[in-house]
């Protein structure tokens, strides 16, 4: 069946991810090129420290917090919630899920799993601060969730200077997590990668599972399509709103307490300040997937790959490495925009069953 | 006579569709030339291709002669088409002559000639017989008269062709008639008229000539006064087709619905719904019958639960549920064909399968626990599928890709099929095809027959008196009269529609 072939490899090159992802790279190449670089190399070098041997190794590491903010944006983002206070979430879970492993004693696993289900459960209680505003008051849960990131910056940095501070220390950080409570490794590569790893990809199961398979799926997945169709179905969209906010900020919580109790073992008030950028690319990730699971899997593991690429690509050539950020920007840019609409369109004619129903946006009057 | 405008074997594909299949159409200066169809006929398309909004595969148009290629709406306005669409598109906060203006404004020194502009709009206005105070802002308008600003701005820009789609669906029979004449007054200034209708009667009133599109063709061109309502609707299904006839009920029963003293609070404050009270029994239809905006939507919502109730109380089989949320109501057996099937009753995204499960996603047939019976998703989506003859090539197919008529199939289907004792049916033949027509009126004949108390509001009076045992008419929130269908005519249930008087403005 050559002919089915063919239209399926049309398929693969129009997808509006493969058209961003050729834009993407070739105005980087541009811009390469045009500051007096050699795109080949640099692109050689990206590709090579991201996704071979001891890059590969760190690529897949730092897959664990982009993927699992991707999970925790999308199961919001996905039933038309948009949460963009992930970092606030990220970072107040880890501070409690920190102190709960320093503090608590006891055997070791029990203290990490203690650990990061209060990492979880202040996540979602911070989560949970706009959805009761949005739901209770109608004040926009977009703007707060986003606000509160501040104060959760500014809580933390706080907490972690003076009450939970390391006394006499050069800078604002926690002490160490006991070497019995952090969240052990599993060896790769020459090297050592969290089995977090194994959380996130287990997570990504669950959810993939939830979203096709559960009521709570469905009904949250048509909240996004459609508010009036769900609310007129007798879905309650307060209770799910509270309940998908939850969730995402549990989901932070944990990508949080795993950035400390699996990589840092301290809680250094500039480091996790720095960590929230894993919030906004786990973001893009999830706009770049369409909030499914696997796709955001996927998509986490390059932009992974192409951020730790590019720390290699800045080392062996004269290449900046915020390349990277410019390029996983320029995926994004291509994907949001017509590119990926166009595909959309075509999609819909390609099933279509009567003539399409020309409707030029513009404003209804029918309502007055 | 003289041709202005001649359609020569258009041809549109859409994949695995043929939209438009080598359409032929003249239509004469000064002419009202109807075009009627069933959905899916290849109308909406053929005007699209009209008015520029994608390019015909195959065949050409002709503008007065000279053969033109539109490649937006902007060409086919510079050669003098117009289009007044069905939903309006207009600045609600600016007032009709601003809007009328818009992108052609009367300038002086580079600012906006407001004097000007207002006088050039009561001009136009006046000249053709549409009552519009050209300095009133559009959002406080009744959508009658957004009909007729949407007619200015055609006329504004000089159109000597105009393009009515659908214009009557929001109308009273008042309204209908005097856009009627004014129709008529512009085919006298020779102006050209394509009206696009599927209402057979109003094809009677005002066609000189009639088009009928059939599954893509031409299949048709009849003058009307030659042929008869009859023989268009054979040409328009292929088949002939028999009105419904809701027949005598086999019997009232028990009250299902009863509202009393409900009050609902509608924009700035005011009650869109004001102490009405009634009851719908068991096997009977009662109508509400209104102009849009006199607060049968707002009635609708409160029973439905979408909408907040000020004060009174409402009781489905002896539960009241005024208090209750949209889950509540509907296990207390209420189901709900909502008026706007494509925000409200469908979900454009979603595929049919899960349209086709809203609202039962928690019954036990469809889910174990948290988790839903795949199984018995599909097979139920499969058996509404083939019992509702909804055209989809398959379930798991996006919704938004089905014609209007299939897509409030998806809706009835879901909603009659639980055998739930009241059944609230909001305007649901609005915009689909007569056979569609057909179909929605003997299942909801089917569903009083077994017992069920349906609620209906319908624009559509003759929808009304062909299936209701009685009527209701509101007007500005109040039911003003409970009619008999069998003892009053058209002209009377319209003059209680509009308060008694005749529409002014």
């Amino acid at each position: 069946m050559p002919e089915r072939l063919g239209s399926r490899f049309l398929a693969v090159v129009g997808h509006p991810v493969t058209v961003a992802l050729v834009v993407a790279f070739g105005l980087g190449a541009v811009v390469i090129a045009l500051t007096g670089g050699d795109p080949a190399a640099a692109f050689g070098e990206m590709l090579t420290g991201g996704f071979t041997g001891s890059g590969l190794r760190n690529t897949l590491g730092r897959m664990i917090p982009i993927v699992g903010m991707a999970l925790a944006f999308s199961l919001a983002f996905r039933s038309g919630v948009l949460n963009l206070g992930g970092e606030g979430q990220m970072l107040m879970g880890a501070l409690f899920g920190t102190m709960t492993a320093i503090v608590l004693p006891g055997p070791g696993p029990v203290v990490i799993v203690v650990a990061v289900l209060v990492g979880a459960a202040v996540g979602a209680l911070w989560a949970l601060l706009p959805a009761l505003g949005q739901t209770m008051f109608q004040v926009p849960l977009l703007i707060t969730s986003l606000l509160l990131n501040y104060v959760a910056r500014a809580t933390t940095s706080y907490l972690v200077r003076y009450p939970f501070g390391e006394p006499g220390a050069a800078f604002a950080t926690t002490v160490a997590v006991p070497e019995t409570n952090r969240i052990p490794d599993f060896q790769l590569l020459g090297g050592g990668i969290s089995i977090s790893l194994f959380f996130v990809v287990a997570l990504v199961l669950l959810l993939a599972v939830v979203y096709r398979r559960s009521v709570f799926g469905y009904e949250t997945a048509m909240l996004g399509y459609s508010g009036p169709f769900a609310r007129y179905g007798g879905v309650d969209v307060k209770r799910k709103t509270l309940a998908v906010m939850g969730l995402a900020g549990a989901i932070g919580g944990l990508v949080g307490s795993h950035l400390v109790l699996g990589e840092t073992y301290r809680y250094i008030d500039a480091d996790m300040i720095a960590q929230t950028g894993f919030a906004w690319t786990g973001l893009m990730v999830s706009l770049l997937a369409s909030n499914r699971p696997w796709a955001i899997l996927v998509a986490g593991f390059f932009f992974s790959g192409l951020q730790i690429g590019g720390f290699a690509m800045e080392r062996s050539t004269d290449v900046s490495f915020q390349l990277a950020d410019v390029i996983q920007a320029l995926v994004i840019v291509a994907v949001v925009s017509r590119l990926g609409l166009t595909w959309r369109r075509r999609r819909k004619l390609g099933e279509e069953i009567g003539p399409p129903q020309p409707e030029m946006e513009a404003a209804h009057v029918g309502e007055v | 006579m003289t041709t202005e405008l001649e359609l020569r074997g258009i041809t549109k594909r859409f994949p695995g569709v043929l939209a438009c299949d080598g359409i032929d159409l003249t239509a004469e200066r000064g002419e009202i030339h109807c075009i009627v169809g069933e959905n899916g006929a290849g109308k909406t398309t053929l005007m699209s291709i009209l008015y520029g909004l994608f390019p015909p595969d195959e065949g050409e148009i002709l503008v007065r002669g000279r053969p033109v290629r539109f490649n937006s709406p902007l060409d086919a306005i510079r050669l003098g088409l117009g289009m007044v669409h069905q939903a309006f598109k207009l600045f609600p906060s600016l007032t009709v002559a601003e809007n009328v203006i818009f992108r052609e404004e009367p300038a002086k020194l580079g600012w906006i000639d407001r004097s000007q502009a207002t006088a050039r709009v009561k001009e136009l206005a006046d000249g053709y017989g549409l009552a519009v105070d050209p300095t009133a802002v559009v959002e406080d308008l009744p959508v009658g008269v957004l009909q007729r600003v949407e007619i200015l701005k055609a006329l504004y820009r000089d159109a000597s062709i105009l393009i009515l789609d659908e214009p009557t669906a929001v109308l009273t029979p008042q309204e209908r008639d005097r856009l009627f004449e004014v129709m008529r007054r512009l085919r006298d200034s020779g102006r050209t008229i394509l009206f696009i209708t599927h209402k057979l009667a109003e094809v009677m009133a005002v066609a000189d000539r009639i088009t009928v599109l059939r599954n893509g063709r031409a299949v048709a061109e009849l003058d009307p006064s030659t042929t008869t309502p009859e023989e268009i609707s054979r040409h328009m299904t292929g088949r002939d087709v028999e009105p419904v006839r809701a027949g005598p009920s086999k019997g009232v029963g028990e009250v299902v619905l009863s509202v009393r003293s409900l009050t609902v609070e509608g924009a700035h404050g005011l009650p869109a719904v004001s102490e009405v009270s009634f009851d719908v029994r068991s096997g009977e239809i009662v109508g509400i019958a209104a102009v849009a905006g006199n607060g049968q939507t707002e009635l609708v919502e409160a029973i439905a639960g979408i909408r907040d109730v000020e004060a009174g109380s409402i009781t489905v089989a002896g539960v009241d549920i005024t208090h209750l949320d949209v889950a509540g109501r509907r296990r207390a057996g209420m189901s709900y064909i909502p008026e706007d099937r494509h925000r409200v009753g469908t979900a454009a995204a979603a595929t049919v399968a899960e349209n086709l499960l809203m609202g039962y996603q928690r019954s036990d047939a469809m889910r174990r626990g948290a988790w839903l019976r795949r199984d018995a998703v599909v097979e139920h989506a499969r058996r509404l599928q083939e019992e509702f003859a909804i055209r989809v090539s398959d379930i798991d197919v996006a919704a938004g890709t089905l014609s209007g008529g299939n897509l409030q199939k998806v809706a009835l289907a879901r909603e009659m099929t639980h055998d739930s004792p009241l059944i609230i049916a909001e305007q649901p033949t609005r915009g689909v095809d007569i056979g569609a027509i057909e179909f929605i009126h003997s299942r909801l004949v089917a569903a009083r027959d077994r017992g069920a108390a349906i609620l209906l509001v319908s624009a559509e009076l003759s929808e009304i008196q062909s299936l209701a045992t009685r009527i209701l008419v509101m007007f500005e929130g109040r039911v003003v009269a409970e009619l008999d269908p069998d003892r009053v005519d058209e002209a009377e249930i319209g003059l209680h529609m509009t308060g008694g008087k005749v529409a002014s403005a």
